[in-house]
């Protein structure tokens, strides 16, 4: 008998145990395996485009306005750029890095995109969760204070901050963030608002827990299939910020590109080169997709999980 | 007996220049016209058929018959308008140009031309004008336009109180105390210092002729001696004119001008005009960017004229700033500048290249040298012995603003990529056009755009001179003051004649190329872009309309 053999772990650690769960609910989704690999698809030509493109992003080195070919597969843009490059080099911004400083050059990985709607998140979701779950003057306060910032129109919020802040990749970060907070924040007052009633927040209660703890251990969490899917909305929303940004001066400054400037620019030149315009706007719309199929996914496969 | 009219002792001297092949053509009769010299005498001076002259800059020989009737429809933004002294936009001009007019006509071909003036005459020293104004032409209100209309509108335009550019244009008058009536319909102009720009210097968009009543609100009182009314005028909306019966210029059918029944401008972007023409709802836009240009030239409808210009954008550098107070960076950056490459990218290759200096060849005095070659070895060198002298690394870091408006950005970012070589690491700083404007005197290196003037020294004076005290001029954005310079330019304006004005002019030149402040790449094209059924249009380089004579084949 093998009575020594050592029969080896039938469980793994607790980090593994939990990520083989949530990839197990991923593939079960079929809309959140397709959305994952349409992300993936971008953040492989991310990682690709940091080390690798086929010419130089910034280089005017073809003609201006060129139709696919060969040598580019994509074109050129109105400057003799290859565009593929620039479509490639542009994911970095939205997924892959923010840059704290040009001089000294402090990179912090996590897109311009991605940190905007993560802040957005964080300060909408605190603010909403305080007014819906507090309520009386603590929510009028809030919800008046955001409402009021909701009929600034975004454009006129832009510059305010511009004027205040001037230009760069933190200041997008910064304008993504108090743009999109109040809506992040009206969703999540409405979720609370719900959530609040609930028995388990009154046995929470019951057993004397924080405000503080309710909000964050109970309500947050139990919101957080529409939060991811509003947040998942928003990375779409804050691209076309940045390019938005971009055409005000506040955004990221030229000739590295964005998705969002691309389309801009091409914008000036649709007619002589309609096409050019089509692989910033493809890139935007497969990525907002991609994101929003694996939010809807992952929200539905949660949904049975917990039932 | 008429009498033969005199012929000023400078166009003699001019006749005499051409002959001898030191001045050209284009020059001759423009600076002869200037000298009130008229335009078939001149092209009779010239030795070319007077037959063939133009006698008005918007009405050339049209081709196959006349016919009246129709709106012609153009995108333009309808700005706010009070008082036609005080108008700083071409937009507005072109508004009100429809019913106001000018006592001359500078056009595209640089010669001006009497308008509401019958004649002028200059003295031999060229410090007294005086100004025969046509008899028998009505303003919309029935009022007979003489010369108390005309005095009228010099005193608005050099009123300070009215805010006038003029002010600053006519400077050599002393206020009103210049200005004579002679009789009804001839005032004379006592300059304090001789002139030969003064006839140009009367077409200056903001001297439309007012009406001696004139309040100071245009819209609400839109009296002129011009060939349409106005009917409506919506700021940021529409504006729309029709067509005067009694207008006194005369048709080529023998009846009153305007051909067209009504013209329309609709307050669109430029995006949204090329869509609009595209679409068949509007019959031509304003002021094409490149862009504009590049989507429409191969549409079937459409005409295309271009024009050159003495517009530009520059590449301008602060020297009292760091680094650019040193003539080696400033150099070193001109030298950075891939004119061809800037140019084709930035304006589709439709202009002409350019020294760095504020001298176009569209302006009569110009001198011709060679255009400096793209040289980042050049340059790199230059910045080497800089930066070694104050102890730096290359590449050197310098930021460039300007705004995200017609091609700014685009020379912007190819500078950058050309400069790259010569040892310049460019931070671009773009932002939308009011943000530049509001710092663009401010910025240590800028892009600016500068507009056509017809005149050679026109621009100089409000960009690259100092004020009586010595500080530089308001919109002097570099800070330059240059003695030898300053004192060459006083010269330039007052000599009269061509030959030794064009050295002046050439020696100014290679001042700015040496050790001035601006890098300039190219002078641009400008494009009138309409539908084909319309003849007769001009194509103006400063956007000026001629509509008077335009009409719509049916």
């Amino acid at each position: 008998m093998n009575s020594t053999t050592l029969s080896p772990p039938t469980q793994p650690p607790g980090l593994l145990r939990k990520l083989a769960n949530i990839l197990s609910i991923l593939l079960g989704s079929r809309t959140a395996v397709t959305g994952l690999a349409v992300v993936l698809f971008w953040l492989g030509i991310g990682l690709l485009s940091l080390v690798w493109t086929p010419h130089p992003p910034n280089a005017q080195a073809f003609d201006a306005n060129l139709p696919p070919t060969s040598t580019n597969w994509m074109g050129t843009d109105h400057l003799g750029r290859d565009i593929w490059s620039r479509v490639m080099a542009g994911t970095q911004v939205v997924l892959l890095k923010t840059r704290l400083s040009t001089d000294p050059q402090v990179v912090v990985p996590g897109g311009v995109a991605l940190w905007g709607v993560i802040g957005a998140v964080v300060v909408g979701g605190l603010l909403g969760v305080n007014a819906g779950y507090r309520g009386g003057r603590v929510d009028q306060a809030i919800m008046q204070l955001l409402d009021a910032l909701i009929a600034f129109p975004v454009i006129v919020l832009y510059l305010v901050i511009v004027t205040a802040l001037g230009s760069g990749d933190v200041v997008v970060v910064l304008a993504i963030t108090i743009t999109g907070a109040p809506g992040v924040a009206r969703l999540v007052r409405g979720l609370t608002l719900d959530i609040k009633t609930r028995e388990y927040i009154r046995a929470a209660e019951t057993r004397g827990e924080s405000a503080n703890y309710i909000m964050l251990r109970e309500i947050l969490p139990n919101a957080r299939g529409p939060i991811l899917v509003d947040a998942m909305l928003r990375v779409g929303y804050a691209i076309f910020a940045i390019g938005t940004l971009g055409f005000l001066g506040l955004g990221l400054p030229p000739p590295d590109p964005d998705w969002g400037s691309m389309v801009n620019d091409a914008r000036k030149y649709i007619y002589a080169n309609p096409i050019a315009i089509l692989w910033p706007a493809l890139a935007i719309a497969t990525l907002v997709i991609g994101v929003n199929l694996f939010a809807d996914g992952l929200r539905e496969e949660l949904t049975r999980y917990q039932q | 007996m008429m009498s033969e009219p005199r012929i000023h002792p400078l166009a003699l001297t001019a006749v005499d220049k051409l002959q001898r092949g030191r001045i050209n053509r284009r020059e001759f009769l423009r600076y002869t016209t200037l000298l009130g010299v008229s335009v078939g005498t001149a092209y009779a001076l010239a030795g070319c058929a007077p037959a063939a002259a133009p006698a008005s800059v918007g009405a050339p020989a049209a081709a196959g018959g006349i016919t009246r009737g129709g709106t012609l429809r153009k995108g333009m933004l309808i700005q706010q308008i009070d008082h036609p002294a005080r108008l700083s936009w071409v937009e507005g001009s072109n508004a009100i140009r429809l019913v106001n007019e000018y006592l001359t006509e500078t056009g595209p071909d640089n010669i001006t031309r009497p308008s509401l003036l019958e004649s002028w005459e200059a003295s031999d020293d060229v410090k007294t004008w005086t100004l025969k104004l046509r008899q028998g032409i009505k303003f919309n209100n029935g009022d007979d336009l003489t010369a108390d209309d005309v005095l009228y509108s010099f005193s608005q335009w050099l009123d300070p109180e009215v805010g006038s550019s003029m002010l600053g244009l006519l400077s050599y008058l002393d206020g009103m105390n210049s200005v004579e009536k002679v009789d009804d319909y001839t005032i004379r102009l006592n300059l304090a210092s001789a002139n030969i720009g003064v006839p140009e210097h009367l077409f200056h968009y903001p001297a439309a002729i007012l009406h001696r009543d004139f309040q100071g609100d245009w819209v609400k009182q839109p009296i002129g001696t011009g060939a349409f009314t106005l009917v409506e005028y919506l700021e940021g909306e529409r504006a729309s004119f029709k067509a005067r019966t009694d207008y006194w210029q005369m048709g080529e059918d023998g009846s009153p001008l305007p051909y067209l029944d009504e013209i329309v401008f609709v307050s669109v972007d430029k995006d949204a005009s090329v869509a609009a023409i595209q679409g068949g709802q509007l019959d031509t836009l304003f002021k094409p960017r490149p862009s504009d240009f590049l989507a429409l030239k191969d549409n079937p409808d459409l005409q295309i004229q271009g024009v050159a210009t003495a517009n530009c954008f520059v590449v301008r550098m602060r020297v009292d700033q760091e680094p650019w107070n040193d003539n080696r960076v400033r150099t070193a950056l001109k030298m950075c500048q891939d004119r061809q490459k800037i140019l084709d990218l930035s304006y589709n290759g439709e202009g002409v290249l350019s020294l760095d200096a504020h001298f176009s060849p569209v302006h009569p005095a110009y001198a011709e040298r060679p255009i400096p070659a793209y040289d980042p070895e050049g340059a790199l060198a230059l910045l080497e012995e800089y930066a070694a002298e104050k102890g730096i690394q290359l590449p050197l870091q310098v930021t460039l603003s300007t705004k995200n408006d017609l091609s700014e950005p685009e020379i912007a970012q190819t500078l950058r990529e050309s400069a790259a070589a010569g040892g310049f690491d460019i931070t671009l700083d773009i932002t939308e056009p009011n943000g530049y404007w509001d710092r663009w005197t401010e910025v240590p290196l800028g892009i600016t755009i500068w507009a056509h003037r017809s005149l050679d020294t026109m621009v100089p004076p409000l960009a690259y001179i100092a004020d009586a005290d010595g500080n530089p001029v308001p919109w002097n954005e570099t800070r330059w003051v240059d003695a030898e310079f300053s004192e060459k330019l006083r010269q330039a304006e007052l000599t009269l004649d061509i030959e030794a004005r064009r050295e002046i002019i050439g020696e100014l030149e290679d001042i700015m190329q040496e050790r001035g402040p601006i890098g300039n790449s190219y002078w641009t094209n400008e494009w009138e872009i309409i539908r084909k059924e319309f003849q007769n249009v001009i194509a103006h380089p400063a956007n000026f309309d001629f509509y008077y004579s335009v009409w719509k084949q049916q």
